[in-house]
């Protein structure tokens, strides 16, 4: 990107604009500004660039963290306003960011350990047996409005060590002929373990099914001491 | 960054600030008179038209009144590099290039320091949802990078912590990224206005 006789590259050009330069540098550069009509356009772009990067991004961001558990690699996103996906069954990194990317197309994810924190801490005490209700906020933004007053009346009535069969959960959210929409609808979880899906059972006592695969479903209810189930089911 | 030789008389004894925050009228007067002349003209090449080089250079008088150098800094490249700011920032609002973008904003909040929440929101939302786009389809280390430099403010030292590699490479990311985007932008700039 540069004139003829020019003998700047763009690099120089965005030390400039980044203010990274020296005052003799800088003075240099700010003079041959004048004369290079390519440098002078490219400066004019990367200083209009960087506040716009930064105003249409900041609130949209997915950060994204992962870290060892008993479940095998955990893998966290959120957005501002919560956690919108939990999971250990991704095969890696790459594949994580896939399905978070499909969900929120066009939103940058950053790996942001510090800003998770919180999360990682909560879940690894849920897992020693140190904690049996969540302090943190989720984005189910993702999911349709049925989906989300399930998913929401769940985690606000069914607390740790308890369970309610699929038929119960539906009369709960007034809609008592629901109960496999309401299977579907837990079965969309996308914050499993925070948002408690594992809690709901059968009507017969049996666990029913888990998207997370049934030997969680039963390692989790043993967490929260309800071994009774498994022998039930 | 190749060294680069410093002009002459940049931190001549006129060129000092002589305490922070207060600059005594004959001292900016003598820098107007200094240097007016070549920043007039300095102006006139950056910029498509005359009325704007006026406008622009009283801006600089305004800011150096207002916000002066620090002591014992080189008035000279601090005065190229106000205007040429001013300049730069005058040349987004031609509508001609990706910045162009952002250019509608500047129109709207002429000093996006002093109101950036009002500043939020004048882009149209399918073009802010563009940029976002490109910014989360960039590789991911220069997307992080990009991220850490200029949405957080991170400096080097903290982006190849988090990226865990050198200095060097975390500067090479951002710089990378920055390029990228400039002529993705510009090719979405294109696609709106049929070129």
């Amino acid at each position: 990107m540069t004139g003829d006789g020019c003998t700047y590259c763009e690099d120089d050009v965005l030390a400039y604009v980044a203010g990274e330069l020296a005052a003799e540098a800088d003075l240099e550069m700010s003079v041959h500004l004048g004369d290079c009509v390519e440098c002078r356009e490219s400066a004019a772009d990367f200083k209009a660039l960087q506040p716009m990067i930064s105003e249409c991004c900041r609130d949209e961001a997915l950060r994204w963290h992962t870290f060892a558990s008993p479940f095998g690699r955990m893998f966290v996103a959120a957005t501002s306003k919560g956690v919108a996906r939990l999971t250990w069954r991704a095969l890696g990194e790459e594949e994580f960011l896939d399905w978070v990317g499909e969900q929120h197309p066009g939103r940058p994810l950053i790996r942001d350990p510090e800003a998770l924190a919180d999360v990682e801490r909560e879940v690894t005490e849920y897992f020693r047996g140190d904690r049996a209700e969540f302090d943190m906020d989720v984005d189910l933004s993702v999911l349709g409005a049925f989906e989300r007053h399930v998913l929401e009346e769940l985690t606000e009535a069914i607390r740790f060590g308890q369970v309610i069969p699929y038929s119960e959960l539906a009369k709960r959210i007034g809609k008592p002929k629901a109960a496999r929409a309401v299977g579907n609808a837990v079965g969309a979880n996308p914050v499993p373990i925070v948002v408690p899906c594992h809690r709901v059972v059968r009507l017969d006592g049996s666990l029913g099914g888990y998207g997370g695969g049934i030997e969680y479903k039963e390692r989790l209810l043993e967490i929260e001491g309800r071994e009774d189930l498994l022998k039930a089911g | 960054m190749r060294p680069v030789t410093a002009h002459a008389g940049g931190t001549g004894e006129a060129g000092r600030v002589g305490r922070a925050g207060i600059v005594a009228p004959d001292l900016l007067e003598g820098w107007i008179e200094g240097y007016g002349p070549e920043l007039r003209r300095h102006l006139t090449r950056m910029l498509p038209s005359e009325a704007d080089t006026d406008d622009l250079l009283q801006e600089v008088w305004v800011r150096a009144m207002r916000k002066p150098p620090e002591p014992g800094s080189n008035v000279r490249a601090w005065l190229y590099r106000v205007a040429t700011n001013a300049a730069l920032d005058r040349l987004a609002t031609d509508g001609r290039r990706c910045c162009a973008l952002v250019g509608r904003r500047l129109e709207l909040a002429p000093d996006p320091a002093s109101a950036p929440d009002e500043a939020l929101g004048s882009l149209s939302p399918a073009a802010r949802f563009r940029v976002r786009e490109k910014v989360a389809t960039l590789p991911p280390k220069q997307r992080e990078a990009v991220w850490l430099r200029w949405v957080e403010g991170r400096d080097y030292e903290a982006i190849a912590a988090r990226l865990d590699c050198s200095k060097a490479s975390a500067r090479a990311n951002v710089y990378n990224g920055m390029k990228r985007l400039r002529v993705e932008l510009l090719d979405v700039w294109n696609e709106e206005n049929g070129q």
